[in-house]
């Protein structure tokens, strides 16, 4: 049984998560440097699902774990539409989705961005042809960035990112 | 075996009770028994299955599978250690069963979506799978309707929308929550009807993720269709695509080599751990403990390399297929798999033992969307969720596969019903499982993995527990090439139990509710 008053005086302690992984660290610093440069300090991210099978998203979630943990590198993501500069989206686009995916994409303020995230989201995957789906995210928005992959991890997501951030600063 | 076979057949006798009944049952592929009735003798066996206790866990529609009549409706009855599926053939018709069983409710509208069935007397009429775009008078699953995208409707009119129900009174007021959520979630409508800060009514709506899976089965050959049974749900792709394997399996009468199977229950066992330790991390998140939601995470991504590590995709993706394995696992890999076990179990505890000494954790979790037991049954409520709730359901014990009727687990049962309950049950599953595949390491068996097998032409009803609970899929194979792929998830079944869960609660509780419950969008819409 938990001793309500032991929780209350005991010292209140934190632990050391061991996770970290070097390789990310170093992507995580490159990120940083083009946040810095091209965003202002801050990218803000919208995930949108237009018709996933849900892996894209858990990976995207496993961004924030402490082995990734990207909001130290500047990456937040946000709750609206109307405060992202990204809009990852995943999944084949379904028509039962294209019209909120729509509005989403046309809350956002410009510049914005659109990124695919897997194959699905990219070319509409194994649901080409499927009477439900229009097709990849491209039917709907504009892409500027495919990442493909089924799904792809965590650091290619991260990798991709980058890549954006790069062509961003370039065109600017 | 022949044994067994009589005391299946004797089962299912007694639930059909004394009459004629029992002596036109057929027995199908995979242990499940077939009935064909007319429709007189529809209803009163309906009724008499109901009150013999039997849960409805499948209901769907097919084309020309009797000679006589253009559809037949599959009812799949369960109890425990039984399964019986019901056949009524029709022209265009068959009587509503949703008032008898309530979780005929949303099988009966996916008929009507999907092939024109109307089903007399049903109380919800309201389109399922197809969005108000979608034409009239369409009907996608038909075998006349090509798979090809329709002229879908340009813009809807109010009067067109979909009426959810409303709440009216003093006081009442409506929160729209959705199909885009403000975190990174899937997409699914919510509409809450409150009163000051209590949940009065919540009603959800699916299928903005209707992708069209079944459909796109078929014409294919099996071996074809595993990626699209990986893609039902991304974090149940083992578990749907064992269910699949297994049933074509099954139709060719092919028995798949034992370290196959052995191989096969360790990939499940490790997804059931991911799905539950992300399940948990993310109630952790809801309440506002990060360091008990990191210490899970981080064992979660680390449960991901390691199936990276042992089949190259961390959802565990292109292993499995219908006669066993794509390949075998190097064996210094399940070495490095076998330390995992043991080095992620007493992190596991540590952590545990962090979370349920924590006051505002306990305190967050209970009593906290408790689900009662009475609405188990008649909504098939199952999984851990049932579990918490008094349920004794788990496929894995009930119409154990492959070799789990070697390994039977010990059903972990809580009474509670509320997300604590759910938290500590899939806690004991968690180190269930890791003593599990311990166990499975220490005794696999040598040999190849795959076994070539002939597809043969039949139908076979397959049931896996996944981590989210009773996943259901019947395959029928004509000509070589799948006929029918009929998947009913556990997420399912189990999203209609939020709007019990949430009665009464504060709705800032709702996001806790939502994950104790860990629903799969994907796996519902399909």
């Amino acid at each position: 049984m938990v001793n309500v008053l032991s929780c209350l005086l005991k010292r209140k302690v934190t632990a050391d998560v061991p996770a970290r992984d070097e390789e990310i660290e170093a992507l995580g610093r490159e990120i940083r440097r083009e946040v810095d440069a091209v965003f202002g300090g801050s990218l803000a991210i919208r995930e949108l699902d237009t018709g996933s099978d849900n892996a894209a998203e858990i990976e995207i979630n496993n961004l924030s774990n402490p082995y990734y943990d990207v909001e130290r590198f500047g990456i937040t993501f946000v709750a609206s539409p109307r405060h992202a500069d990204v809009l990852l989206v995943t999944g084949a686009v379904t028509h039962n989705m294209a019209a909120a995916a729509k509005k989403t994409y046309d809350a956002m303020p410009s510049p914005k961005f659109v990124v695919a995230v897997g194959d699905d989201a990219c070319t509409g995957g194994i649901f080409v042809g499927s009477y439900a789906v229009l097709g990849g995210a491209e039917k709907i928005v504009p892409v500027d960035l495919k990442i493909p992959g089924n799904p792809p991890s965590p650091r290619e997501i991260m990798a991709g990112l980058l890549a954006l951030m790069k062509k961003a600063g370039n065109t600017r | 075996m022949v044994a067994e076979e009589r005391k299946g057949k004797q089962a299912v006798c007694e639930l059909l009770g004394p009459g004629s009944l029992s002596e036109r049952i057929t027995e199908g592929c995979n242990s499940e028994w077939y009935l064909r009735v007319s429709e007189p003798e529809f209803l009163p066996l309906v009724t008499s299955l109901a009150a013999r206790e039997c849960a409805l866990i499948g209901l769907f529609c097919t084309e020309h599978f009797s000679s006589g009549a253009p559809f037949s409706i599959l009812y799949v009855f369960e109890k425990k250690g039984v399964l019986l599926v019901v056949v009524l053939d029709t022209a265009q018709s068959a009587p509503s069963i949703a008032r008898l069983l309530p979780s005929a409710c949303w099988p009966e509208r996916e008929c009507r979506d999907g092939f024109g069935i109307a089903f007399e007397g049903s109380f919800d009429e309201r389109r399922l799978l197809l969005h108000e775009t979608y034409p009239d008078d369409y009907h996608p699953l038909k075998k006349s309707v090509g798979n090809v995208s329709p002229v879908m409707k340009s813009s809807v009119g109010p009067s067109q929308e979909y009426p959810l129900r409303v709440v009216q009174g003093d006081g009442v007021y409506q929160i729209p929550v959705g199909p885009v959520h403000a975190g990174i979630i899937e997409p699914g409508h919510f509409r809450f009807s409150v009163i000051g800060e209590k949940i009065f009514n919540l009603e959800v709506r699916m299928f903005y993720k209707h992708r069209g899976i079944e459909k796109l089965a078929e014409g294919k050959p099996a071996d074809e269709v595993v990626c699209i049974a990986e893609m039902v749900s991304g974090d149940e792709s083992v578990a749907n695509t064992v269910a699949f394997c297994n049933a074509v399996e099954k139709i060719a009468g092919t028995h798949i080599p034992e370290r196959a199977w052995a191989l096969r229950t360790i990939l499940m066992e490790l997804e059931r751990i991911g799905s539950h330790l992300g399940d948990q991390a993310g109630m952790l998140v809801d309440v506002a403990f990060p360091l008990g939601a990191s210490q899970f995470a981080v064992i979660r991504e680390e449960v991901f390399r390691m199936n990276a590590l042992l089949t190259g995709s961390r959802f565990l993706r292109g292993m499995v297929m219908p006669g066993g394995l794509s390949r075998d696992i190097r064996i210094e890999d399940l070495e490095a798999l076998g330390l995992f076990v043991r080095q992620v179990r007493k992190r596991y505890r540590t952590g545990l033992k962090i979370v349920l000494s924590t006051a505002s954790v306990i305190d967050r979790f209970s009593p906290t969307g408790v689900i009662r037991r009475s609405i188990l049954r008649p909504l098939n409520i199952t999984g851990p969720t049932a579990r918490a709730s008094g349920g004794i359901g788990d496929v894995r014990v009930d119409h154990p596969y492959g070799l789990y009727s070697r390994h039977l687990p010990s059903v972990r049962m809580l009474h509670d019903g509320d997300a604590l309950a759910r938290f500590t049950v899939r806690a004991s599953e968690i180190l269930d499982s890791l003593d599990l595949i311990e166990r499975l390491l220490t005794s696999l068996p040598e040999g190849p993995v795959r076994i070539a097998y002939d597809a043969k032409d039949g139908y076979a009803l397959s049931l896996v527990e996944s981590a989210r609970g009773q996943s259901l899929c019947w395959v029928w194979i004509r000509n070589g090439v799948i006929e029918r792929y009929k998947i009913r998830t556990a997420s399912y079944c189990n999203w209609l139990a939020i709007e019990h869960a949430v009665q009464g609660e504060i709705v800032p509780d709702f996001p806790l509710i939502n994950k104790s419950l860990n629903l799969s969008y994907a796996g519902t819409d399909l």
